[in-house]
């Protein structure tokens, strides 16, 4: 592929005092150099032409499952305001073809390497998580939350006590540190967070699509062709921004911020509401480059907000205004 | 409405067929949040410039629209697998439906250049929408119909009596379409009578276009293997390829 992008947004621009922004954040073991990496799925190796991977806090997989799947039918995708959906229903070349083709793909993009595996019942996110177990990869983060699955995401993902299950069935026998994605349409964000970390899981990522739909005047029927899809971007920020707030407030474990996020401010945001890092994923369809642009801001923003380390934003939201979060 | 990008890279490497992913959202905006592809109606090498038509249908071309002659717009490509035109093949029939036509027309310029010869149909509803009638004339096409929904020109009957008449004596080596699943029909029809392979371009909603949102998958099958991928294993794709995976 020949690409080029024509942009006024130069890689290269001048932020270069002696006296930079540290904006190495620690999530666990790992040390990244700055809090910014790709959500599951809106991510691909096909990026490489068009963005340094090496200056992502990480890259993270779309979601593997054990075995090989098709995923649903067209239209995946609809645009919506504020954002899109889709039902794309997680494809996967399985683990066999994902750990010969793709994740070598990814592992050469000089960074740390996040592996994201599902399942529909509990036995196929194990046998993914064993068949991956001993490559060379940072962490899995367990997707209990797509909701554009037949049956198994959505009903892990609302329950405590089956994410207890699958998060400590997956521990038992993988060394990999265990980061847990939460499906965001549950009564109480909280429980689920306690659970995850109670079970062993070393980070959160907070959290996955939100279920919606959009229907289509001329005929009735759903724009996608399975009906529901999942909505993200920019729509669902100040939701997704609550929700990491309250899980961030109910775990000792680091939150990985995710929902909406396309600038520097709204990681800044995140991480003041108590995230570690972040993720961005619709808004890098948005434009290839977001995830550099906005690690490019995140320096002369820390110096806005007079930060010499990006960690001191984590968690510190004034929460003398908080208090009407819990009515 | 016509859209003149100075595009060095895109105009010395696209390939026939292929397109661009245009951000219509400006630097700062989030919205439309999903890029538009667009094939290349033309491309000038010398220029470094590449031309992009297209109709104004909803929220994204709508904000094209606003564009300014000299402002910047986010543009990815080429992307995607264009036509393949086998060295042997010396003439060429085009048949595109409406803004489709776009994607067909650099075909004609390549024809051009390489000393192949371009049969051009072009269809639309009335004469007003005709895209490319001129243009494939200026790239030396050797026969141009224009036909349309309004004088009856454009009816499946109709066309096909018009092309069989004139080229069955010496019929093209390859059919290209792209717009239309009646004139894909056709195109069908003529493949098989003169034995020339086929080509169709399709459209799918994009996200990325590159190949790894897997939102443009194009077809109905949820079993096994996962349909091909419009933006990348596409948008042009031997009939045969296509016709097998109930798109
Ligand atoms: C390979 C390819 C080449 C194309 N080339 C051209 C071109 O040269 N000129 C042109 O005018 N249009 C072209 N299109 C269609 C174009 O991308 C726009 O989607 C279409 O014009 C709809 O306009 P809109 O974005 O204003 O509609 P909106 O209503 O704003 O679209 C909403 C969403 O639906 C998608 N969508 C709607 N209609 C189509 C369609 N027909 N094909 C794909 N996605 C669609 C949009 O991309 C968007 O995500 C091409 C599409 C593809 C796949
Ligand atoms: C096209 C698409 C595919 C996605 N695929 C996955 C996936 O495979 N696994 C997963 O955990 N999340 C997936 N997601 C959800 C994103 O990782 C992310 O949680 C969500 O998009 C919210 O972030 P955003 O608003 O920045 O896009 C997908 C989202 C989109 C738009
Ligand atoms: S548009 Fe993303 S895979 Fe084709």
């Amino acid at each position: 592929m020949h690409s080029a992008v024509i942009d006024s947004r130069a890689h290269d621009r001048d932020n270069g005092t002696q006296s930079r922004p540290d904006l190495s954040v620690t999530v666990g073991d790992l040390v990244l150099g700055n809090p910014v990496m790709p959500a599951s799925g809106c991510f691909g190796p096909e990026l490489a032409p068009l963005i340094p991977f090496e200056r992502l806090g990480a890259v993270v997989t779309k979601t593997v499952f054990a075995r090989r799947r098709a995923g649903n039918p067209a239209h995946r995708l609809a645009e919506t305001s504020h954002g899109m959906l889709n039902s794309v229903g997680i494809p996967s070349p399985g683990s066999d073809g994902f750990r010969s083709g793709l994740l070598r793909r990814y592992q050469a993009g000089g960074t740390h390497v996040i592996v994201s595996i599902g399942g529909l019942v509990a036995s196929e996110y194990y046998e993914v998580a064993e068949d991956l177990a001993d490559e060379d990869i940072a962490a899995f983060e367990i997707n209990v939350s797509c909701p554009n699955l037949e049956q198994g995401g959505l009903a892990i993902g609302t329950s405590a006590e089956r994410v207890a299950e699958v998060v400590s069935g997956i521990k038992e026998l993988v060394a990999v540190p265990l980061f847990v994605k939460l499906t965001p349409t549950v009564s109480s964000i909280s429980e689920i967070a306690r659970a995850a970390q109670d079970a062993g899981a070393a980070a959160l990522v907070v959290a996955n699509s939100f279920s919606g739909l959009s229907i289509n005047l001329r005929n009735r029927s759903s724009t996608l062709g399975t009906g529901a899809g999942g909505y993200t971007g920019p729509g669902i920020k100040p939701l997704a921004l609550k929700l990491v707030h309250d899980a961030a407030a109910a775990v000792t474990i680091p939150v990985i911020g995710c929902g909406g996020i396309s600038t520097a401010a709204d990681v800044a945001e995140f991480m003041i509401a108590g995230a570690t890092a972040v993720q961005i994923g619709t808004a890098t369809f948005t434009r290839p480059t977001t995830m550099i642009e906005v690690i490019d801001d995140l320096g002369p923003l820390c110096e806005a907000l007079n930060v010499r380390n990006i960690s001191e934003l984590i968690g510190t939201m004034d929460n003398r205004v908080t208090t009407g979060l819990s009515l | 409405m016509a859209l003149v990008l100075e595009a060095p890279e895109v105009a010395a490497s696209v390939r026939p067929g292929q397109f661009v992913m245009l951000t219509a959202a400006r630097a700062g905006e989030s919205a439309p949040a999903l890029p538009r592809p667009m094939a290349i109606y033309s491309r000038d090498q010398g220029a470094g410039t590449v031309e992009i038509l297209y109709g104004v249908v909803g929220a994204g071309t709508e904000r094209l629209r606003s564009f300014n002659p000299g402002e910047q717009i986010y543009t990815v490509g080429p992307l995607g697998r264009g036509f393949e035109v086998a060295p042997d093949v010396q003439t060429v029939l085009l048949v595109g439906r409406g803004i489709g036509t776009c994607s067909l027309t650099t075909v004609a310029q390549e024809n051009a250049e390489r000393g192949r010869d371009t049969i051009a149909v072009t269809s639309a509803r009335n004469s007003g929408a005709l895209i490319g009638v001129d243009f494939y004339r200026k790239h030396g096409a050797a026969t141009v119909h224009a036909v349309t929904d309004d004088d009856g020109t454009s009816a499946p009957a109709a066309l096909i009596a018009s092309l069989t008449e004139q080229h069955d004596e010496k019929p093209p080596q390859l059919i290209l379409t792209c717009g239309s699943d009646r004139l894909t029909r056709l195109c069908q029809t003529l493949s098989e009578r003169w034995e020339a392979p086929m080509q169709v371009s399709v459209e799918a909603h994009m996200a990325c276009g590159l190949g790894y949102c897997h939102g443009c998958a194009s077809g109905a099958r949820s079993q096994g293997n996962e349909s091909p991928l419009i933006c990348a294993d596409g948008p042009a794709f031997a009939w045969r390829i296509l016709a097998e995976t109930d798109a």
